[in-house]
């Protein structure tokens, strides 16, 4: 069981290695991602910034907040993105054009293979970003700091990369059904813009499904706002629980995904047919 | 020892419809189409066996191999690798085998060679000894010391074969399975191939399965032959013995100087035999005449005199049937009750 | 003349086909599309909800509920990427084939991208526009858009388009220059829904920036046709921002004819 680990820890440090030395060749190309993720960030807060020189909350919600829940959803958001972005090829590419066959002839598990293929430089932007407003709201002094809350923040942003990683896993592994399995999972993932702001702002449907559905209120706007230290979820006030359940979710969701993706691969119909 | 019993695979998917009209019908649609790639196919082979699996384009080959690699569960059926269920035991089965798609590469691209092999030595588990006397082996046989540290995707395409045929083998597997592994390679590179792949056969008995629509590969490589068509195996035997069945034909061009004295001759009566047994072919506008007959029956001389006692031959060609002439017309006849 | 665009209906026509080809693409990006909007419609609700003030940023409420939802269906009919069909055909090595048929480049993109924008109309554009003239009235308590206002809309529309396609035609030239094109889509389409209008109406910015906006093609492609439509412009005024229009297609025709003049031209002498 340990020698397993250690081969597979082992086998992924060669292929980090790879990555880095892909990277140092075409800096260039490395900037110009970095460059659009933070492009795309910076233009979210700068719409923020721009409405609240007109209003001086939003439903009692300070600009500084609403920043820091913005900064803290990029977190999770760009670790997942970061270490498992291959599976959207899985979604768009590599099961239609049958490519996926390479990863079923190797004595290995196939969703390692699938996720160690690439890493995503581009990442680093959302992380950059995420980090920078998260640093600016802990000086402001918006942000709840004590031990419980330093632990969790750590916990939370792990739990947070699961849902983002169990999510995109799932519908990209309905390609093994239909083939292409990208809009679907574009669907889904752009979901997550909804929790980028409060989710009281939403209609109740709304909020029920990015709460409990496809649940990205739990990867961002809920946990932030138990690190602010306000707001209320279902009648708690910014209570640790919230992290509980978001763990809970985040192991639940995986189970499901991982088994989704696992009957796929014993459906996987490979190409030229 | 691989047993292949009563195989079979369907691929089901939607129907399509022709045009900007049934682009629009397709939506909303939901009709099926049910394809039998493969349909109750059985074999056995022998550890140590070279055995070529050939058939015409969509008869089933590539996904016969993919349901004995692994890749593809078998709708119906069962097939056991040493003992292995590939598609249960995926695992277990991939660290005994290597395979090579000769469409695609299984190498990193954007990686150089030696690169891609670390890896695989990961993958596979490779130990250090182990490793260095099969690099030191497949350099040998491949030759891949010329190109070790280029990046794959700048290697020519026989180099490439070579990088993943090497590729394949790292791990010593027992079986090899190899799709068209000669594809679009010049006559040498695809001699060096064929060279390798027979000494690591004799080496280290590895059980070789391989398709291709070259048949070069086949008389060089494969004492058995297992022929399929549509799905269904239509034969399975030697090669010697599909020769002699089915190769027994030959056949001779003249171009004739006054081609309408041939109206009136019977070729096969004047000789004694049966029409099947040498048929006449007439070409009006080279004015060239084919005889094809048996060759077991008749002579060359024989066909020629009886031809030149009628009208005079300016010029003359002797065919032998080849293997390919041979496999086209199993394809195009189905043998399938006369041979298996 | 006729006959010259004939050939380019192909393009137009297949581009449309593709579209239509693939069922789950062709309900899903409706329902993605809209998840943009209805984020802007809720946030903005909220916005409204927060402030004493009838209007922010010259606009009503109501008038922001349909300048989210027209921003949407307008660009998504006249904001065609063609910029990474440029890239695949230059990695592919097609621009150099097609230099040697007798078509002309640019007019292939746009007769394709004209396919695009016809389907984006048809769907979800025309029903979105449908809905919220509906909801418009029966909810809102508003007039429906006068005729002329939607023929106006309508005109600002097409060079809209051309605006944008054009202005992406240089764009995609780029990628004779980078190999990573990915990055640079990214940011631009950040930066693009800034200065176009599509994030917010370009009236919350300040004074200043707003003057330095009227130098600039984007306003042209997004808010001009919206503003139009809700009939903010009167007079010379509006003569003055459809003549601006126009004269960015003028300005960018001409620029992307020069800017290809001088890729082909590096194109023959590297033989790319």
């Amino acid at each position: 069981m340990i020698k397993t680990a250690k081969r597979y820890l082992r086998l992924y440090k060669v292929l980090i290695a790879q990555f880095f030395k892909v990277i140092l060749q075409s800096k260039v190309d490395f900037l110009m991602g970095l460059l659009g993720f933070f492009f795309t960030q910076f233009m979210g807060i700068a719409f923020l910034y721009l409405v609240f020189q007109q209003i001086p909350s939003l439903k009692g919600w300070t600009l500084e907040q609403l920043i820091f829940i913005y900064g803290f959803a990029q977190i999770p958001r760009g670790i997942d993105h970061l270490f498992t972005d291959n599976i959207w090829m899985v979604a768009w590419r590599i099961v239609i054009n049958g490519e996926f066959d390479r990863y079923m002839l190797r004595p290995m598990n196939v969703f390692f293979q699938v996720i160690s293929e690439k890493l995503q430089p581009d990442a680093l932007g959302e992380l950059l970003v995420g980090s920078i407003l998260v640093i600016s709201s802990l000086v402001k002094g918006i942000v709840v700091v004590d031990f419980e809350h330093g632990l969790l923040f750590v916990v939370s942003v792990f739990a947070g990369a699961l849902i983002y990683t169990s999510i995109k896993l799932f519908f990209a592994s309905l390609a093994f059904w239909v083939k292409i399995s990208g809009p679907f999972l574009q669907v889904a993932y752009e979901m997550a813009d909804f929790a980028k702001y409060p989710t009281e702002i939403y209609a109740k449907a709304i909020r029920f499904i990015i709460t409990w559905i496809i649940p990205f209120a739990f990867v961002a706007y809920l946990p932030a706002s138990y690190f602010l230290g306000v707001g209320g979820f279902l009648g708690m006030n910014s209570n640790a629980v919230v992290i509980g359940i978001e763990c809970i979710i985040a192991i639940v969701f995986w189970i499901v995904a991982y088994a989704v993706f696992h009957k796929g691969t014993m459906i996987y119909e490979s190409a030229g047919n | 020892m691989i047993e292949v019993k009563h195989i079979s695979k369907d691929f089901v998917s939607p129907k399509k419809y022709p045009g900007l009209k049934g682009a629009i019908k397709g939506l909303f649609s939901n009709e099926k189409v049910v394809k039998k790639a493969v349909d109750d196919i059985s074999f056995t082979i022998k550890d140590g066996e070279i055995v070529g699996y050939i058939g015409s384009n969509g008869a089933g080959k590539s996904t016969t191999i993919k349901m004995m690699t692994g890749i593809l569960a078998p709708t119906d059926g069962e097939c056991l690798v040493n003992s292995i269920n590939p598609s249960k035991q995926r695992k277990e089965n991939a660290q005994n085998i290597g395979v090579v798609f000769g469409q695609r590469t299984q190498l990193w691209w954007d990686l150089p060679l030696s690169e891609s092999f670390t890896i695989l030595k990961e993958i596979y588990n490779v130990s250090d000894e182990d490793y260095k006397e099969r690099m030191e082996f497949l350099n040998n046989v491949l030759e891949l010391s010329e190109f070790f540290d280029r990046p794959v995707r700048t290697l020519s395409l026989g180099q490439r074969m070579r990088a993943d045929l090497g590729a394949a083998l790292l791990h010593n597997p027992k079986v090899l399975y190899l799709d068209e592994p000669t594809i679009g390679l010049d006559l040498v590179v695809k001699d060096n191939i064929r060279k390798a792949i027979k000494e690591i056969n004799e080496k280290y008995q590895t059980t070789v399965i391989l398709t291709t629509h070259d048949i070069g590969d086949i008389e060089e490589l494969c004492s058995r032959i297992i022929i399929i068509d549509e799905g269904k195996k239509i034969y399975d035997g030697s090669l010697e013995a599909l020769k002699d069945t089915y190769g027994t034909k030959r056949k001779v061009s003249m171009e004739v100087k006054k081609p309408e004295k041939l109206k009136n001759l019977d070729l096969a009566g004047k000789l004694g035999v049966s029409l099947k047994d040498c048929e006449m072919e007439f070409d009006k506008e080279n004015n060239l005449l084919s005889v094809t007959f048996d060759k077991h029956k008749l002579q060359v001389p024989q066909v020629m005199n009886a031809v030149m006692d009628v009208t005079e031959v300016k010029d003359i060609q002797i065919q032998e049937t080849e293997l390919a002439e041979i496999v086209k017309e199993i394809y195009n006849h189905g043998l399938a009750d006369e041979a298996v | 003349m006729t006959k010259k665009l004939r050939i380019y209906i192909p393009f137009a026509s297949n581009e449309l086909k593709r579209q239509l080809a693939y069922k789950g693409a062709f309900y899903l990006f409706i329902f993605i599309s809209l998840f943009g909007a209805f984020i802007q419609y809720f946030l903005w609700m909220a916005i409204y909800g927060s402030t004493d003030n009838a209007s922010l940023g010259g606009l009503t409420q109501n008038e922001m509920i349909v300048y989210v939802f027209m921003v949407y269906v307008t660009s998504s009919m006249v904001m065609i990427t063609i910029s990474d069909w440029v890239s695949e055909d230059v990695v592919k090595g097609m621009v150099a084939m097609n230099l040697i048929k007798p078509i002309d480049y640019r007019a292939s993109l746009i007769s394709r991208a004209m396919g695009q924008a016809v389907y984006r109309f048809l769907v979800p554009g025309v029903f979105i526009w449908i809905g919220l003239e509906i909801y418009k009235v029966k909810v809102l308590g508003m007039s429906v858009t006068s005729i002329t206002n939607i023929l106006l809309y309508l005109v600002s529309c097409i060079m809209s388009f051309l605006i944008c396609v054009l202005f992406d035609f240089c764009f995609g030239m780029v990628a004779f220059f980078t190999t990573y094109i990915f990055g640079m889509l990214m940011a631009k389409e950040a930066l693009m829904s800034f200065l176009t209008g599509q994030l917010i109406p370009l009236s919350f910015f300040p004074g200043i920036v707003q003057k330095v906006f009227d130098f600039l093609p984007f306003s042209s492609m997004v808010y001009t046709p919206v503003m139009i439509y809700l009939g903010k412009y009167s007079g010379s005024e509006l003569y003055f921002v459809l003549g601006r229009q126009l004269v960015w297609v003028v300005i960018l025709y001409v620029l992307g004819s020069i800017i290809w003049k001088q890729v082909t031209k590096r194109l023959v002498v590297l033989g790319g």
